[in-house]
């Protein structure tokens, strides 16, 4: 007998090898989806397909049972119905007692406790039971799974394989969310992942655990989290309290449900929501909530790809009126953040590259460039705030000019962006007002780790969300 | 009542209290016992007597000091206002004899059955800004404390915000500024600013006390009167676990 292997969590993102328990050999079957993608993500170990009906799925051979796997796989995906789950379960009870792998399973069948049914629940229970009492792990069930970019992890039916790789971890209740996300960004490649987790209904594997894992994972820089509701919340919150210190948490929670249970004979209990304790919770342990999905989706992206700001110092340099006062209103309303004090020296030297009819410091901290303004003026007038250390962020908001090159300007903005060495560097918001007129503009920006938007209030709301997770930061760590 | 005396710092039995009212059935704590809890917590309150008869009532008013305000003391009126349980402004004792009387007749007309325990009689507190402390255990994040605007109109205005205990009071001091009575607090058109070390100390000591009592469902201290130099709970309510 072998002494099982305990890879803990890596199990889920470095296996050995991967076995998926129930592909298909049926084009158009998300059974089948499953292999095609994870054979799309560049995996260096094996996959094997198990079904003892199929002799080869999408050019794999396929194996009658997991006992039959040749090589050590420590990840195992199901795919089986609910009922056949518990039957998979217990040979990987016989091959861990045997060959020691098989550690970590995914179990992305539904039908589980989800269903408010007894059966359901006792079904699920005996899964998480049979499995642990071998000291393999499970994420799910009910849940798309797990991707890891860099190690070429893909359990999923719904992530594209082409997402870019990037720092963000994102970890959800909701695969559907999560995988909407992706979407969403992968034209512009908007966003960048490390680490796709989807943890269904949480039988095993949860939301604290994995805040825990990846407070060390190394290539997670930011952590996203899709939350509904959880048991434990104040376990949640004190482990989150600690990763926090080191890299910043981005949630989103939905069900903003009452307390509901039970007579309140104080005030305080009567309106004690869960949903008020919890926005309560996230401040005191540092994570950042989204109200919206926007909100949620550019400031996780935002945390990847910028520097943190040093102060709550901004600087709105723009070339439009409008809608940089939606963006001031915006930033003013969070009382956390300010716009930044030009000086006189500096308001000289920015004056003198723009038109007598420039508006330099008109509110303090706004610049108003006009439309005339020429690519190259972009790079000198970012170049000396970014240079300025009494700014602590630019949020730069423009509908570029159809006259203007839209190459040329990405390049000028990323020239302003990069005059500076990688300590001076702050947060630049760049708010490109034209949807998908300027597409190329903002895929370059993107791709060369400047965050772009569509509208001036999201890049505000994200700017605060930097200004106050780096406050917490530094009074924490 | 067991008491000791540490250096000056009066300690309370509060174990025995909590035992006491609980082995009596009682799903809340008397107001003037729930003061004996705030003094092994730290809590200030107005100096506050319990008489049984209206006749002890004038001499203890006097050692209390005009102006007084006079509740019911009832283990089954939890929102004592809402019976007219509660009679403030009292300057002398021809308005003290009335309100008792007034009082009592409140009682026996909107709380026929409810049994009265005795009057309270409290040294009625300056006007100050009003906040509401509270605190209480929920099932998935345990002991939680809230602080916001204070009053009767504590649900309608829904100005407060929450915190896990135990907390320290930079922390509270956060918690205090995500409300909108802080701009209150901070002085608002001229008025001095409220002693917000003395706010954040009062919150993190019900952090304290919610944790520390595993029977306590629930607490509100409301108001909480906030000066210049320091503040004040001028009521108590403690919620027990049945």
């Amino acid at each position: 007998m072998e002494r099982p292997t305990n890879l803990g969590m890596d199990g889920f993102f470095r296996p050995r090898g991967i076995a998926i328990v129930g592909a298909s050999a049926k084009p158009g079957n998300p059974n089948n989806q499953i292999i095609e993608y994870a054979k799309q993500m560049g995996f260096k170990g094996n996959i094997y397909p198990v079904n003892p009906k199929a002799g080869q799925i999408a050019g794999l051979k396929s194996y009658p049972s997991i006992l039959e796997v040749p090589t050590p796989t420590d990840l195992v995906v199901l795919v089986v119905p609910a009922q056949a789950c518990l039957a998979v379960s217990k040979d990987i009870v016989k091959r861990r007692k045997e060959k020691g792998d098989v550690g970590s399973v995914v179990v992305i069948t539904a039908g589980f406790k989800e269903m408010g049914s007894k059966e359901g629940q006792e079904l699920q229970r005996s899964l998480v039971d049979t499995l642990n009492s071998v000291g393999a792990r499970m994420i799910g069930p009910n849940c798309v799974g797990v991707v890891d970019t860099f190690y070429g992890i893909n359990t999923t039916f719904s992530v594209p394989p082409n997402t870019p790789k990037g720092g963000v971890a994102l970890v959800s209740q909701s695969g559907a969310f999560a995988t909407s996300y992706l979407r969403w960004a992968n034209d512009q490649k908007l966003v960048g992942i490390n680490k796709f987790v989807s943890l269904g209904n949480m039988a095993d594997v949860d939301i604290r655990e994995m805040l825990a894992y990846l407070e060390h994972d190394e290539k997670t820089k930011v952590i996203a989290v899709y939350m509904e509701g959880i048991n434990d919340a104040r376990a949640m919150i004190e482990t989150a309290a600690e990763v926090s210190k080191k890299k910043p948490i981005v949630v989103i929670k939905s069900g903003r449900t009452e307390l509901g249970s039970g007579v309140a004979n104080s005030h305080t209990a009567s309106i004690a929501g869960n949903d008020a304790i919890y926005e309560g919770a996230f401040k005191q342990a540092g994570v950042i909530r989204a109200k919206s999905v926007a909100e949620f989706y550019h400031t996780a992206r935002s945390f990847d790809k910028v520097p943190l700001p040093k102060g709550p110092r901004v600087c709105l340099l723009t070339v439009v009126g409008g809608p940089s006062t939606i963006c001031v209103d915006e930033l003013a309303s969070s009382g956390e953040v300010q716009l930044a004090h030009l000086k006189d020296e500096l308001k000289k030297k920015v004056s003198a590259l723009l038109v007598p009819s420039a508006n330099v410091g008109n509110p303090d901290g706004y610049i108003d460039m006009t439309a005339s303004v020429t690519s190259k003026v972009h790079s000198q007038v970012l170049k000396l705030l970014m240079e300025d250390d009494d700014i602590d962020g630019i949020i730069f908001m423009t509908t570029p000019p159809g006259f203007l090159d839209q190459e040329e300007l990405a390049a000028e903005i990323l020239a302003g962006y990069n005059s500076v060495p990688p300590k001076k560097k702050k947060p630049l918001l760049t708010v490109m007002l034209a949807g998908n007129a300027v597409s190329k503009c903002r895929t370059i920006l993107e791709e060369n780790g400047l965050p772009t938007f569509e509208y001036p209030d999201d890049a505000a709301k994200v700017m605060v969300n930097l200004v106050r997770y780096s406050c917490y930061r530094r009074e924490n760590s | 009542m067991a008491e000791i005396t540490i250096t000056g710092v009066r300690l309370v039995d509060y174990r025995k209290i909590i035992k006491k009212n609980l082995s009596k059935g009682r799903s809340s704590i008397p107001e003037i016992e729930a003061y004996k809890i705030c003094d092994a917590f730290d809590i200030p309150y107005p100096c506050t007597e319990v008489v049984r008869e209206k006749s002890e009532s004038f001499k203890v008013a006097e050692n209390v000091g005009y102006p007084v305000v006079i509740k019911v003391l009832s283990p089954d009126i939890v929102h004592k206002s809402d019976v007219g349980g509660v009679i403030t402004g009292i300057e002398n004792k021809e308005q003290l004899s009335k309100a008792y009387d007034d009082l009592e007749a409140n009682i026996k007309e909107r709380a026929p059955f409810a049994k009265i325990e005795g009057i309270v009689i409290q040294k009625a507190m300056p006007k100050g800004v009003e906040v509401v402390i509270g605190g209480l255990r929920n099932e998935q994040f345990g002991p939680v404390v809230m602080f916001g605007a204070g009053g009767v109109l504590v649900e309608v205005f829904k100005d407060v915000s929450f915190r896990l205990a135990p907390l320290d009071p930079r922390e509270a001091l956060k918690q205090i500024a995500e409300t909108k009575i802080y701009k209150v607090l901070q002085g608002f058109r001229g008025d001095e600013p409220c002693d917000l070390e003395a706010v954040s100390k009062l919150i993190v000591n019900t952090g304290r006390l919610i944790c520390e009592i595993p029977e306590i469902k629930e607490l509100d201290f409301n108001p909480v009167i906030v000066y210049p130099d320091g503040c004040v709970a001028v009521d108590a309510r403690i919620i027990l676990v049945r």
